[in-house]
């Protein structure tokens, strides 16, 4: 599990470029800001096609959305057989790259346990594009795809919880991280950085334009859906031990997450209940199993 | 036929005003088309849009090349040659700037009128989204568009309150637009940065995207590094008296770091165009 980060170990030098061509406000600049700053410039990123943030230091390579895993594949093996085990094979995509369109490709190098560092930015839709469903999105988030009319509600399906489908294949490292708490963000990266074998970690990143609220509340947003359980931050290694980051002692009201963003402003009460009971619930089985160490299938 | 060319940045709803400025024509019982020009633009980087407005069926479908009216909705590219640049001669360029008509640098056989539409929509919408606000203006200067038609059509786009706003916005510039005036200048000055890209990699600019600026009460400050850490182009630079300074050129203007400020040290104002 990871060590605990403190504000001034924060490296002062950046990993990546700025200014970039995202938004104002972005928060998935802020999470590629805060990985390079950790992973040193000794990596290849790969990237698919998703929001054009912060670009690196290192070099960097594009692939289709599908081929996100075979790609990374292929620069593991070529690494190792180059004996440059000094260079990782890091990959930073967007939710659509690793919930749905990538899945199969990532999940089948999950299966065979490559050696390779999977960065995800979960923006809950296809922003770059327009704002379209994605496997990320919320229940009742309005997308363009999911329109708010009498017959439609947003969205119909509750986000996948590509957490737990990875450890299910019982690969080395998966960790939760938002943007809101950098220094538990880094000190993941820097965990998992050195770890042999395949190892993810899922970034909560807030698009201010997707989301539709203010630029200038980002960090306060994202900082809401952990404290209100929406989004926990957590590790978990070999597919078993359990570790909960976060554990405030009365979790906020949804309320809280929900309400700055346009996205959600359709909701009647029934529904924001039907989320609350939802999010309790899953947080309720997360204490256990922070009280268990591990998951218990 | 008349054209019109629409200089914005994403985020000050330019391609929604093309919209409705063919939207109000078609109210006034005129055939109209407006095409939005994407790039890979995101909010705060620089786009065009265009309009045609004509009493018969348009069946043009390109890009407006030699426009008859431009107009600009920010501040900072209403300060550049490039929204004065291939209009038909004697063309009508509408600025959005706290400047006198006469004091911008444009070039060219112009009328330019001004008026000033980021401060109509801070006090009418609270935001700087100035499409609203400079389209009453519009109304006012161009004689193929009417007031009314505009209202409409604004109420067509936003139904409801926001409508009423955006109408109170759209009025208030309607009043205070300037008249219009041949440009002075023969020859337009020289560009420092590329307007369109702001340049690449280590040398892109993004100082023309804000239009409120952090700026730091070293009195006030702390040194705790919230700001310093939460911002997204790590445009706050940390130096070596322990306290943040934001480097211009990397600054998009989003107010994370006011926001995240515990002692509130870090005010965002609104910044000052000043002429080259």
């Amino acid at each position: 599990m990871s060590e605990r980060m403190t504000r001034p170990q924060i490296p002062l030098e950046e990993g990546v470029i700025t200014p970039g061509s995202t938004c104002q406000g972005c928060g998935a600049a802020m999470a590629a800001r805060l990985t390079f700053k950790v992973m040193g410039p000794n990596v290849i990123r790969h990237g698919i096609p998703c929001c054009p943030d912060q670009s690196s230091k290192s070099p960097s390579t594009g692939s289709v959305f599908e081929g996100g895993g075979p790609c990374l594949t292929g620069t593991a093996r070529a690494l190792k057989a180059l004996g440059r085990t000094d260079i990782k094979a890091i990959a930073f995509f967007g939710d659509g790259g690793t919930y749905d369109i990538g899945f199969g490709g990532l999940m089948s190098a999950a299966q065979r346990n490559e050696n390779v560092f999977v960065v995800t930015k979960d923006n809950e839709a296809y922003m770059n594009t327009g704002g379209q469903h994605s496997g990320g999105s919320p229940k009742y988030a309005e997308t363009t795809t999911d329109a708010v009319g009498p017959n439609s509600r947003g969205s119909p399906v509750h986000k996948i919880n590509a957490a737990f489908a990875f450890a299910a294949m019982n690969i080395p490292y998966i960790a939760t991280a938002s943007v809101a708490f950098p220094e538990d963000l880094m000190a993941k990266v820097k965990y998992a950085k050195d770890i042999e074998g395949f190892r993810i970690l899922l970034i909560q990143s807030p698009c201010p334009v997707g989301w539709r609220y203010d630029p200038a509340k980002t960090i306060e947003v994202a900082r809401s859906g952990v404290q209100s359980g929406i989004w926990p931050l957590y590790e978990i290694e070999n597919g078993s031990s359990f570790k909960l980051n976060y554990k405030p002692k009365e979790l906020k009201p949804i309320t809280e997450y929900l309400k700055p963003q346009a996205r959600f402003r359709h909701m009647t009460e029934t529904e924001v209940n039907e989320i609350q009971v939802y999010t309790t619930a899953k947080w309720e089985k997360y204490l256990k199993a922070d009280e268990l160490k591990q998951i218990v299938f | 036929m008349i054209e019109i060319r629409l200089h914005g940045r994403g985020g000050q709803g330019a391609v929604t005003a093309s919209r409705i400025i063919a939207a109000a024509a078609f109210e006034d019982g005129r055939y109209s088309q407006a095409i939005p020009m994407y790039g890979t633009e995101r909010r705060g980087a620089p786009l065009t849009a265009y309009v045609r407005i004509d009493n018969v069926r348009v069946r043009e479908r390109e890009l407006v090349h030699t426009p008859d009216y431009s107009i600009c909705f920010d501040e900072f590219i209403s300060m550049n040659q490039i929204i004065a640049n291939s209009l038909k001669p004697g063309g009508v360029v509408l600025a959005n700037t706290k400047f006198k008509a006469e004091e911008l640098p444009l070039a060219g056989d112009i009328k330019i009128a001004t008026v000033d539409a980021t401060g109509i929509a801070l006090k009418h919408l609270g935001r700087p989204i100035t499409n609203t606000a400079i389209l009453g203006a519009f109304a006012k200067i161009c004689p193929e568009i009417s007031m009314k038609g505009v209202e409409k059509a604004i109420y067509k786009y936003f139904p409801g309150r926001i409508g009423d706003m955006n109408i109170a916005a759209a009025r208030a510039s309607y009043e205070q637009v300037s008249e219009l005036v041949p440009a002075i200048n023969k020859e337009a000055p020289k560009e420092v940065v590329e307007i369109v890209s702001g340049g690449y990699g280590a040398l892109k600019d993004v100082s023309g995207w804000r239009v409120f600026e952090p700026v730091v009460d070293e009195e006030k400050c702390i040194g705790c590094k919230n700001c310093w850490i939460y911002c997204p182009e790590a445009a706050l630079e940390w130096t070596a008296n322990n306290k943040p300074a934001m480097i211009s050129r990397s600054c998009k203007g989003c107010g994370v770091c006011a926001n995240e400020c515990p002692v509130k040290a870090i005010e965002m104002k609104r910044v000052e165009v000043k002429k080259k």
